[in-house]
């Protein structure tokens, strides 16, 4: 079944066109990869998405369980059920990790009408969530992204995926910066959030992520379009042979 | 008018001019209805208030509408705490030798203070002692009528003594008042004094509040100061480095909405060599509420391997408030590191759509922001307890119109009433 449907979408930072037509199909159940070269619009593509107003859409829809959601505030995508990793996790001094989820998770019960979970409901969920990314109690503690390596700022954004339960989740580059431990804690997290209902959508640059977390379709998005559609051995044709050949077969298409 | 509030309103026209003093315009705030303290006002009881700070012990003495009420005590480490006038009489060898020599002999709002002051405290804190718990000085007006006020405090701290001080200024009544105070603090080699200071006022009040620090080789000062209210304040700072290798921090946080106004003029003397400073100043301004920040520091030609570092922050919540930002570094040799700068600004955009990503919505997530932008200033206090009441008292002069504990994202540790919840900067507007 099909949760989100993207339709020729053009979007734009200032007078500079990034995505230039991009169409994306993604099915609940489903786990997509899109790879490409750098500056070629993956992460404008998460960014319009969950509705970063740094980017303005010229042209196209983002259909999502059936609405379009191009007009929707930030938030109420969220409480719809989109969530993004950010590639630059933002720091917020003074503000602890627990009272942050706390907020989020009780600001979207109220969108969907449920009543905001107690300080023992919510206590109890987070502890459970934890362990979906190993994460220890003293990091639960600080302030949101402050101080934290590279590899605390990824797991903790997965860790705000796994209390925020979304159906479509979008995680752009977050296996930049980890080592070969945190990779794997991030991926096995990611991996344990999958089920039938919801998907994901990881953008990366390496297969190496994807060893872990296993595509069911890799998308190759370049010079703001999806050029290419493949199943996973794609995605380990691209680390051998890199992006030449694509650049190479675009050409040639465009020859005749 | 009374003569001596008239001879003070004087002073401003002459100094118009005058670089450090040109803000100091207090016409709003000296009104005909002020009239000097008398022994009638004498309060049968001194109320907690903000100053209050749960699961906290400090020693306090209080100083109520000009006069010291705290008897004289001398504690068990030797520290010595008693009225500056009963000081003058019964320890001159302490006071006379540091008496206004902390601070430029050109001030003329330190000279009035000098000669109409009606008391103050006085610390003394020997040689080799690290003083055990805080001291606080509680300076409370509520007379039920008009004051204008001179209180003076001198502070001694001894070689390589550590002291802590907390330094609340409060008004109980709603009667206009307006304080020209002074504490000099004068800080041995190798002493440590951390000072802290809360300023909760009412909107009639006016505060020319001076704080004049002169510190020895080696020793260090800490200093955070924090306006939640308060009709038109001014704290003016000034820090004298002695000797080398002297380590200064000068903070401020204001948070001010209506037609408040808060000053900040801080200026740091590097006289030795090796020496540090560090400043950082940070305010959010709402509805007409306006704001100064004037910095200047000196580094003279002997001050060789100074750091120093000045930084001003601010956040508009409206197209009315209005702030002028003024930081300058003045140097004479160099061999430093030093930088300034200022800012007057919103919230980062970024930092909101990572916030609002996860499905809290724009005026949570401003609260969030403009809190966070507060901490850096609260997260230069080192007393937890103290720290997590003055961050308590940001946070419910944050939350807006919101008057339900349970919705708001701040989550202080004491519910929202009280007089300490009268007024309320509301991130809504930004």
């Amino acid at each position: 079944m099909t949760l989100l449907s993207i339709r020729n979408l053009h979007a734009s930072i200032g007078d500079k066109e990034i995505l230039k037509g991009v169409n994306l199909e993604i099915g609940r159940g489903e786990v997509h990869s899109i790879m490409g070269p750098n500056g070629n619009g993956k992460s404008t593509l998460a960014g319009v998405i969950a509705g970063n107003n740094k980017y303005t859409v010229t042209q196209g829809e983002v259909i999502y369980k059936s609405k379009n959601i191009l007009e929707m505030p930030v938030d109420v995508r969220a409480a719809e059920g989109i969530f993004l990793g950010f590639q630059y996790p933002v720091e917020i001094p003074g503000v602890s990790i627990t009272n942050f989820m706390r907020t989020a998770v009780n600001e979207q019960r109220k969108y969907r009408g449920l009543d905001p979970l107690s300080a023992p409901q919510f206590m109890r969920l987070m502890e459970e969530k934890k362990k979906v990314v190993e994460m220890t109690a003293s990091l639960a503690n600080r302030s949101v992204n402050e101080g934290f390596s590279g590899g605390e700022k990824k797991k903790n954004e997965i860790f705000q995926m796994a209390m925020l339960d979304p159906e479509l989740a979008i995680l752009d580059e977050t296996d930049s910066g980890l080592d070969i431990d945190a990779l794997r804690i991030v991926a096995t997290g990611v991996n344990k959030l999958r089920r039938p209902d919801n998907a994901t959508v990881v953008i990366t640059h390496y297969q190496r992520l994807l060893d872990y977390i296993v595509p069911d379709f890799v998308h190759v998005l370049y010079d703001g379009r999806i050029v290419k559609t493949g199943p996973k051995e794609l995605a380990l044709e691209l680390e051998t042979k890199g992006y030449d050949w694509i650049r190479e077969e675009l050409a040639l298409g465009r020859a005749h | 008018m009374n003569p001596i509030v008239q001879q003070f309103k004087d002073i401003q026209p002459r100094l118009h001019k005058d670089e450090v003093w040109k803000n100091v315009d207090y016409t709003d705030t000296l009104g005909e209805d002020l009239a000097l303290p008398g022994t009638a006002d004498a309060c049968a009881e001194v109320s907690p208030h903000c100053c209050n700070i749960p699961g906290f012990e400090a020693d306090r003495m209080v100083i109520e509408n000009g006069c010291c009420r705290s008897p004289r005590r001398t504690d068990s480490q030797g520290v010595l705490t008693l009225g500056l006038r009963e000081a003058l009489r019964d320890f001159p060898q302490l006071v006379l030798p540091r008496f206004g020599t902390a601070a430029r002999a050109d001030n003329p709002y330190l000279q009035f203070n000098n000669s109409h002051y009606t008391d103050g405290l006085f610390i003394h804190v020997p040689d080799g002692v690290e003083v055990a718990k805080p001291l606080q000085l509680q300076s409370v007006v509520h007379a039920g009528r008009g004051l204008f006020l001179q209180i003076h405090n001198i502070v001694v701290v001894g070689k390589g003594s550590r002291v802590t001080l907390i330094h609340c200024d409060d008004t109980y009544d709603n009667a206009p008042s307006f304080s020209n105070n002074v504490t000099e603090i004068h800080a041995a080699e190798g002493a440590a004094v951390e000072y802290y200071k809360l300023q909760n006022l009412h909107n009639a009040a006016g505060l020319l509040n001076h704080t004049y620090a002169a510190i020895d080789e080696g020793a260090s000062f800490r200093s955070v100061a924090v306006t939640l209210n308060g009709g038109h304040i001014r704290n003016h700072t000034e820090v004298a480095l002695r000797g080398p290798r002297c380590d200064v921090q000068a903070h401020g946080l204001y948070l001010i909405d209506q037609d408040q106004q808060a000053d900040n003029y801080i200026f740091v003397d590097h006289a030795s060599p090796g020496c540090r400073s560090r400043e950082l100043f940070k305010g959010i301004l709402d509805d007409s509420a306006r704001g100064t920040f004037n910095g200047h520091v000196l580094v003279r030609e002997g001050a060789v391997k100074t750091e120093a570092y000045q930084s001003n922050k601010n956040i508009l919540l409206t197209d009315k408030a209005h702030v002028e930002t003024k930081p300058f570094l003045e140097i004479y040799n160099d061999d430093v590191k030093c930088s300034h700068g200022s800012t007057i600004g919103q919230l980062d955009e970024q930092a909101l759509f990572y916030i609002r990503s996860r499905g809290i919505s724009e005026r949570t997530a401003k609260t969030l922001l403009l809190y966070a932008f507060c901490d850096e200033v609260l997260h230069e206090i080192a007393l937890d307890p103290l720290r997590e009441r003055l961050s308590d008292l940001v946070k419910k002069r944050l939350h807006g119109e919101q008057t339900l504990c349970a919705e708001c994202a701040l989550r202080c540790s004491t519910p929202c009433n009280g007089p300490e919840a009268a007024f309320y900067i509301d991130p809504a507007k930004l």
